[in-house]
């Protein structure tokens, strides 16, 4: 190649330059990275001139249009003009400060992390910060996993999720709100997805809790005939007989009263401290909220539309609740499992179908969520002392109700210690024989009628 | 059954409450020293050996205790039952299920048993021959067999009832025949004293001796010797079953047919045929704390059913379950007498059949009740009658199932196995029967599926062997079992996932659950999981940690093991939580009657007037209202703090026994 003048090269390098960041920009995104071979095939220099490719890198560099980034072998990638724009506007420190700033892109980075790599002094480091938020071009950013750390993020990025904790987080606090509503939302979906509600059943509820109910047994021969002579040959009247029939029925607690058979009545007024314990009322006191006795009742085996987490997830984006929060699969998927671990669904598997359902579903409040909140709001309902909690009421057994099982000083009671049965202000405050404390709902004991 | 300090303090407790305070403390010497004789245990109670022959013979006859002689200085060694001390709490509970199953007069047999310990059958028919002759000249008594029990709490006199549950010889014959024959009772014989140890250790003897004289040597004689010996122990335990084999014999058919469906049969006066062989006078009974156990586990079962499915379905669990185990001598098998294979109760609980099952419902439960309605097509069939002839193998189960459940199942199911393809031919005979019936349900343009009886016995069915805690399994096309290790397992755990709500919170609950599934957990990932905050899972984790639900582990990074940089694993030991939670409930028990006999103490003037004999049964109309009031209250109280004891029971006998 013949030997050009100085201006003439320097014309040349500037043509040839903008060429290659455009063809550059055409070939791929800000981050993929160029070899020196890549370039060469762009086909912008002519004939295959590496010394001239060499220069019109380096210049591009130099106008911070391409950066260098050391891979397996050196590579370049571009960047934005505007971007350059900005580098060029500063003095070097803060270049440098700003450059690895970007380089930490949406992950944001530490201050100290910025002063180490650079190795700088700290108050030049603060300054060259101070500058470039003023400028606008950075700003501070907290990260979940280190919330005492101060980070900081190119400011036209938004902080990855890392970063942030995902949809979980609002301003690198666990929003357990947002969570708490949502596990709310999932798990009425769950319940009245997975569960049949049914008036049959409340008679068994109003029969567990107030005792047997008024229709005699001689009724119950005449509607079963009903049912067995037409159940092979179905006909449509049949259908209206069975309803009639179900209705005189006998539920099965009234029967369990009878002296025979190992029946779940049996067992509970056999303690006479949980028949009219907390258990019994509480569904006394559901069964009576509840609308018109209705009750959840659990699916025939095999049923196949139990929700799975795709449909909770479509369900979700459907009702917009989450508006500024995109929501995918997998985080649903980790609010369901969360529900899970809490025991209020259980996973079932149909076939290859992974559904969820609702775990003791006669034990459900039958009140839709959402009015029971507004019931909140406005003050109005039973139970309003009490926080609302999701699902049934927890099981209790024999430990739990005792002082004991929730004393906080359990382990150093001893006969003639300081704390010992004889001188327990708890059992005395269980038994009623203190007044003390009795209006907390948990220490009443169960009474024995 | 291991013997802690508070189970130790709490079966003397027990013995004190009931049978006064001498037997008490020789039974509590003798839990505390181990076996004794009668000289050793004049030193360490400092009672004279007169007094203490009193309380062994109160102890000895209610078998809380185990005696041998030893032949060469004929001296008695005794040793205390504790399993048999701590039945008394079961007492109401195994009242309240002969009553549930056989009706009120049982319950009175079984009643006059509990308190009079093991009887002679002669003297129980002279007892109850005085009381009818009693009842019929209308005079009203106290119970004859009203022990005197502890002074203070004596005070258990109702006043009686004109007609009284036993009203001739002969119910009482059949009533304790039926009783016999339902193993509830059994005899008591010439080994029924011996330590379980001291009987292994005579069958081991006798079997080297009589087979081995020249030593066990090899591997297979080894086993050959075991063998032996569980035969030889088998032997011993059949002795007690000598009564029922007797009855068995004689009973006709007709009899045998009642049986099976134990119903009914005792359940009033109407059943009094002398059908009935006359029992022998001189022999010995007394009540099988280990059957009683297997139908308290009934009743434990259904209760969790009804609490997961509502009460139609755990009424059919119940019958399930009732006819399932009526073969069933214990709930937990004992690790060498049933380990051999020849042996025919090892066989497991066996399955029942969808028909035995419809013939024992009530015809008046409606089983319609209980289930939701599915449109037409939302059930998949294939899935929901997918049959299982094998327990399902999960390792979490691996100490027991290793032991009893799989070998017994095993063997259940290589029967099976030959005639598999049959069994699978009559399976699709079957479904299209079902197919066939929705068929021309949906002609009738019937959005629901609608099914005849068996049908919907059949889901209650299907819906207790899909279900998470596996309550049956569908062995065969109409076959039902219940695979009870895994079952009583999930139980117990679910009787700890209860205390872990109750006392953490659901969030402790979800932690604790979490470590369940996926085995140890650094501390750092937890909240992930958990959706909590940081601190408030730290929080959170420590105070279960020193309630014993979890455990930590520090694993250090490298060899200087700098505690700042150590991993914290933290997990979940489901078995060592069961300890702790069995202890707590031991513990539990023992401050309930511990405030109890606090209160009677400060009640004392009060009770020591209610013991006056002309207060007695009328401390109404006697006491000063204020004293009466005083004297109702206490009596509430105890009431409550027993129900309680009896209540933690259920979660010991969940943990420990069942």
């Amino acid at each position: 190649m013949a030997p050009a003048s100085g201006e003439d090269a320097t014309a040349k390098i500037q043509i040839l330059k903008d060429a290659l960041y455009e063809e550059a920009r055409q070939h791929g995104s800000e981050s993929r990275l160029f070899s020196q071979a890549d370039l060469q095939d762009l086909g912008v220099v002519p004939a295959n001139d590496v010394m001239l490719l060499l220069k019109v890198i380096q210049a591009l560099t130099d106008d911070k249009l391409f950066v260098a980034c050391q891979g397996a072998a050196l590579a370049w990638r571009w960047r934005s003009r505007e971007e350059a724009k900005k580098y060029t506007s500063l003095n070097d420190e803060t270049m440098m400060v700003y450059s690895v700033i970007d380089e930490a892109g949406a992950d944001g980075i530490w201050n100290r992390t910025i002063k180490h790599r650079l190795n700088m002094h700290e108050a030049v480091v603060k300054n060259c910060i101070k500058t470039l938020e003023t400028k606008g071009y950075i700003v501070s950013m907290k990260n979940v996993e280190h919330p005492n750390k101060k980070m900081y993020i190119k400011a036209n990025l938004r902080p990855s999720d890392r970063a942030t904790g995902g949809p979980w987080f609002t301003g690198g606090e666990l929003d357990s709100a947002f969570i708490e509503e949502l596990q709310n939302i999932v798990f009425e979906y769950i319940k009245t997805h997975s569960a049949y509600l049914g008036s049959q059943g409340g008679r068994i509820v109003a029969g567990g809790a107030g005792g047997i109910s008024s229709s005699g047994g001689g009724a119950l021969k005449v509607p079963k005939k009903v049912i067995r002579g037409t159940a092979p040959t179905s006909t449509t009247t049949s259908e209206a007989a069975d309803a009639a029939s179900r209705g005189v029925k006998r539920a099965a607690i009234e029967i369990s009263n009878d002296v025979e058979g190992v029946t779940t009545n049996g067992v509970g007024s056999h303690h006479p401290a949980e028949a009219a314990g907390s258990k019994g009322s509480a569904s006394a006191v559901a069964g009576s909220r509840a609308s018109k006795n209705k009750v959840y009742l659990p699916f025939p085996a095999g049923y196949k539309l139990y929700p799975t987490v795709s449909e909770i997830a479509k369900f979700i984006h459907n009702t917009g609740i989450t508006n500024n929060t995109t929501l995918g699969e997998a985080d649903i998927q980790q609010l369901v499992d969360v529900l899970t671990f809490d025991g209020l669904v259980e996973p079932i598997k149909v076939n290859s179908r992974k559904g969820y359902r609702v775990v003791r579903p006669t034990k459900q409040d039958t009140v839709p969520y959402a009015k029971r909140m507004k019931e909140r709001e406005e003050g109005i309902g039973l139970g309003l002392d009490m926080p609302l909690r999701t699902g049934a009421k927890p099981l209790s057994n024999g430990l739990t109700e005792a002082p004991c099982g929730r004393c906080p000083v359990a382990d150093m009671c001893e006969e003639g210690g300081p704390v010992s049965p004889n001188n327990c202000v708890y059992f005395l405050q269980w038994l009623g024989l203190e007044e003390r404390g009795s209006g907390q709902a948990q220490l009443v004991p169960p009474s024995t009628s | 059954m291991l013997v802690t300090k508070q189970l130790a303090e709490l079966c003397s407790l027990l013995i004190d409450e009931l049978y006064g305070e001498l037997p008490s403390r020789i039974f509590a010497t003798l839990v505390n020293r181990g076996r004794s004789s009668l000289p050793q245990l004049v030193q360490h109670t400092a009672m004279t050996p007169r007094q203490l022959k009193h309380g062994l013979a109160v102890l000895l006859q209610y078998n809380l205790l185990y005696y041998s002689i030893d032949p060469d200085t004929e001296l008695a060694i005794y040793e205390a039952n504790i399993e048999f001390a701590y039945n008394l709490i079961r007492t109401g509970k195994i009242l309240e299920m002969v009553e549930g199953s056989f009706g009120a007069p049982a319950k009175d047999v079984m009643q006059n048993l509990l308190l009079l310990g093991q009887t002679r059958v002669s003297d129980l028919y002279q007892a109850y021959a005085k009381k009818i002759e009693q009842a019929t000249k209308a005079v009203i008594d106290d119970d004859p067999f009203e022990l005197e029990t502890n002074g203070v709490n004596g005070d258990a006199h109702q006043p009686k009832k004109l007609d009284i549950p036993i009203k001739s010889m002969g119910q009482l014959n059949s009533v304790i025949c039926r009783l016999v024959e339902a193993e509830l009772i059994d005899v008591v014989h010439s080994r029924t004293f011996q330590t379980p140890q001291d009987i292994y250790k005579a069958v081991e003897q006798q079997v080297s001796d009589s087979h081995f004289p020249g030593g066990v040597k090899g591997g297979k004689a080894k086993i050959e010797f075991q063998e032996k010996v569980a035969e030889g122990l088998r032997k011993v335990r059949a002795e007690s079953k000598s009564l029922k084999r007797k009855l068995d014999q004689n009973v006709s058919a007709v009899k045998r047919r009642k049986l099976l469906n134990g119903l009914g049969v005792a359940n009033g006066v109407h059943d009094e045929d002398g059908g009935d062989p006359a029992l022998d006078p001189k022999q010995v009974i007394r009540i099988n704390y280990e059957k009683c156990l297997v139908d308290l586990r009934n009743r434990r079962l259904v209760q969790f059913a009804t609490d997961m499915f509502g009460e139609t379905t755990a009424y059919v669990y119940g019958v399930l379950l009732k006819i399932l185990t009526k073969k069933l001598p214990r709930c937990r098998l004992d690790p060498v007498m049933d380990l051999a294979e020849d042996n025919d109760e090892v066989h497991g609980p066996g399955f029942v059949t969808m028909d035995e099952i419809l013939d024992n419902l009530k015809t008046g439960i409606d089983l319609s009740l209980g289930l939701g309605k599915v449109e037409k097509g939302g059930v998949s069939t294939t899935a929901a009658e997918k049959v299982e002839e094998q327990p399902p193998k999960k390792k979490l189960f691996v100490e027991e199932a290793e032991v009893d459940g799989d070998a017994s199942a095993d063997e259940d199911d290589g029967g099976d196995d030959s005639s598999s393809s049959g069994d699978s031919e009559s399976e699709t005979e079957y479904k299209p029967a079902t197919n066939g019936t929705k068929v021309t349900f949906a002609d009738t343009a019937t959005k629901e599926i609608r099914l005849d009886r068996p049908g919907q016995l059949r889901q209650h069915l299907l819906l207790l062997s899909e279900s998470d805690q596996r309550f049956a399994r569908h062995c065969g096309p109409q076959e039902w079992t219940v695979d009870f290790i895994p079952l009583v397992r999930v139980l117990a755990q679910a009787e700890l996932d209860t205390v872990i709500e109750r006392t953490s919170g659901r969030q402790g609950l979800r932690l604790v659950r979490i470590l369940r599934a996926k085995g140890k957990l650094d501390e750092k990932a937890l909240p992930n999981v958990a959706l909590m905050r940081k601190p408030e899972v730290q929080q959170k984790m420590l105070e279960m940690q020193t309630a014993g639900f979890v455990h930590v582990q520090e694993v250090p990074r490298d060899n200087k093991a700098d505690v700042k940089k150590s991993f914290f694993l933290w997990f979940s030991d489901v078995n060592r939580s069961f300890d702790r939670l069995l202890d707590t409930s031991y513990n539990t028990m023992l401050r309930c009657i511990q405030v109890l006999e606090r209160l009677r103490q400060k009640e004392k003037e009060v009770l020591m007037l209610t013991k006056r004999t002309d207060v007695k049964g009328r401390e109404r109309d006697v006491m000063r209202k204020e004293y009466f009031e005083r004297y109702s209250r206490f009596r509430e109280n105890e009431k409550k703090l027993f129900a309680q004891v009896m209540r933690l029971d259920d979660v010991v006998a969940v943990l420990r026994d069942f």
